[in-house]
């Protein structure tokens, strides 16, 4: 039994009432005001960093030494990266990529995001195409790397979407086509003045069948000056679309025919719309090389297979009667399904973007296939650029990146400038995370002092 | 409920203060536990004002003991012998407080809250195990343990009957 200890118990505290309460009052008063300057002074902290990072003004974030520069890999774009549009402005990209890696697609379907890297640092940022889009292909980096040309629109209205990375603006370039349900850029002029887009247009009132329009649109009036082709679809319609240095001639391929076209050097062209100065088929083992397909003399280069393998190479064409002028002295590309030719770096190496293969694509790459089913997303599984300099007897990787980014587009002035520069791809969370927990982190700090204030005024005063 | 806060303290002062001091054996820091009670209470009283303020201050008493004599790192030493005997002599009831105070210190925080809400408060182990937050295993492990001590340390205080419990 316990009788005597409860009976000890109530004696011992046989004690008189502690006279604490105002002392408690005070306590309490004081512990509330400096749990909530403790929460106040982080909450502003945490408003306070990103809002500065990011609300540095209108103008271009702190550029880097050295001009433009090719980075020697690139990353994957961040949890909450800035958009291509976001302040501070990018400036001009040195390299646009895209495909199915994390931060490239949505969480369930794909949206088609593109990554965008600074010129001569790496500041990352994304631009949300809303579908698939390889770039190079499908969305493009301006020869000065300062505008993409993204395929944007409805198709009641199609339009091609300029996104201006140093001003942040977003112009829309409708289509010079009537009936047009689609546009896309095809291929930038060397002074970005005009951008050759393809259409399509339904060939019958039903829309059953459907054909292919490759114009050149000035964009300071978003008029078609130039009709390139037209014709039913097929694959390689307009791409890709190679301009000569001098702006005055573009090739392009259609099918399995390479065609050069006059559009500039004289107001009224030679030919009419429509009609190429000259063409050539080619074997379905090759193709227009890509984007840098004009070779310094005038020659123009095309990608060919070499028999049952894998390996490509270039070689120079006629570019009025296709006939072959020999191999270039380059290094040939083993172990990809293509190459795609960006342009030509001053100390006459090619730089070009190797396609490694995805192993459990169905396709087989050392056989015959479309050159638009060779860099078709589900049957790649990376990408690299090359440099393919004369007389060496292999490429030289200059750029890589995360398996799964499988396209990349590099603006001509980072080609043509030759630098390639240590990259450091940012990590953690970007810009847009911090911007948003910085403006949470305000709200509640708002809420914390409106409810301490009213706490206070109705607090017990006695 | 319209007690005000000044009301409550004024009214249950004498009963907080009793279980204060049964739970440090000490005027000083019996002060200091219901002062860290009541201004916890006084954030917290436009939540609590409308249930039961009493149960919470002492919740609050009890926690902050087992706390505080945590951080205090207070080495439990066990004495063999009894520290202070009541002797044959029942009748001496301040020997016996002093015996009961100083046994009192011999136990845990833990132990000490179960015998002060077991005993002196005359909750129920169940009762006393949603008072603590523990499981009632706890409780009547900490009870059994508490009550051993004592009887070791002042064996007139608790007959070797055992207890029974009323859950």
């Amino acid at each position: 039994m316990t009788v005597r200890l409860r009976e000890a118990l109530r004696e011992a505290a046989d004690v008189p009432a502690y006279q604490v309460h105002e002392r408690a009052v005070r306590t309490a008063r004081r512990t509330r005001q400096r749990m909530a300057a403790g929460v106040a002074a982080v909450l502003v902290l945490v408003a306070l960093v990103p809002l500065t990072v990011r609300g540095g003004g209108g103008g271009l974030a702190p550029a880097g030494s050295g001009g433009p520069a090719l980075p020697d890999r690139i990353g994957l774009p961040v949890f909450g990266a800035l958009h291509a549009t976001d302040r501070p402005r990018l400036g001009p990209a040195s390299v646009i990529f895209s495909g199915q890696a994390r931060g490239l697609t949505g969480l369930i379907d794909e949206n088609g995001t593109i990554g965008v890297v600074g010129a001569e640092a790496d500041r990352y940022r994304t631009y949300r195409v809303g579908h698939e889009a390889p770039v190079g292909e499908q969305v493009l980096l301006s020869p000065d790397g300062r505008r993409i040309a993204v395929p944007g629109g409805t198709s009641e209205h199609p339009q091609v979407d300029l996104v201006d990375l140093v001003d942040g603006r977003v112009r829309p370039l409708p289509s010079p086509v009537a009936r047009s349900v689609l546009m896309e850029p095809a291929g930038w002029a060397p002074d970005g003045k005009s951008l050759v887009v393809r259409d399509v247009v339904p060939a019958n009132p039903e829309g059953s069948a459907y054909r292919n329009v490759l114009s050149l649109v000035w964009l300071d009036t978003g008029r078609a000056v130039r009709g390139l082709a037209q014709g039913v679809q097929v694959p390689s319609f307009g791409a890709p679309v190679a301009f000569s240095p001098d702006g005055a001639r573009v090739a392009y391929q259609i099918g399995d025919e390479v065609r050069v076209s006059q559009v500039g050097g004289t107001a009224d062209p030679i030919v009419p719309d429509f009609q190429p100065l000259f063409s050539f088929r080619v074997s379905s083992d090759e193709g227009l090389a890509g984007k840098g397909a004009w070779l310094p003399d005038g020659g123009l280069a095309l990608v060919s297979r070499d028999p049952e393998s894998t390996r490509w190479r270039l070689r120079r064409v006629d570019p009025r009667t296709g006939k072959d002028l020999g191999r270039l002295e380059l290094p040939a590309v083993s172990g990809v399904t293509t190459i795609r030719l960006l342009g030509w770096r001053p100390d006459g190496s090619a730089l070009v973007v190797a396609y490694r293969p995805e192993p459990n694509a169905p396709a087989r790459f050392d056989q015959p296939l479309e050159l638009d089913q060779r860099t078709a997303y589900g049957h790649v599984r990376s990408v690299r650029v090359l440099a393919l300099a004369p007389g060496a007897a292999t490429p030289t990787t200059v750029l890589t990146a995360p398996e799964q980014v499988l396209a990349v587009d590099v603006a001509d002035d980072v080609v043509r400038s030759g630098r390639v520069r240590d990259a450091d791809p940012p990590w953690g969370v970007g810009g847009r995370f911090w911007w948003w927990a910085g403006l949470v982190a305000l709200l509640l700090l708002g809420y914390v002092g409106i409810r301490w204030a009213v706490r206070r005024a109705r607090a017990p005063r006695g | 409920m319209s007690e005000t806060f000044h009301e409550f303290v004024a009214q249950r002062s004498p009963a907080l203060s009793r279980t204060a001091y049964l739970l440090t054996g000490d005027h000083q820091l019996a002060e200091d536990l219901l002062q860290s009670a009541l201004a916890r209470t006084y954030r917290h009283w436009r939540r609590i004002r409308g249930g039961d303020p009493e149960a919470y201050v002492r919740r609050v008493m009890y926690h902050q003991q087992v706390s505080w004599w945590r951080r205090r790192r207070v080495v439990e030493r066990l004495d063999p012998e009894p520290v202070e005997r009541g002797g044959g002599d029942h009748g001496d009831s301040t020997v016996l407080r002093l015996s009961l105070l100083a046994a009192l210190h011999r136990l845990t925080a833990r132990q000490r809250a179960v015998v002060v809400l077991r005993f002196y408060e005359d909750l129920t182990e169940a009762q006393v195990a949603e008072a603590l937050g523990c499981s009632l295993g706890t409780v009547k492990r900490h009870g059994h343990d508490a009550l051993r001590r004592l009887r070791e340390l002042v064996p007139d205080l608790v007959e070797a009957t055992p207890e029974r419990s009323i859950r």
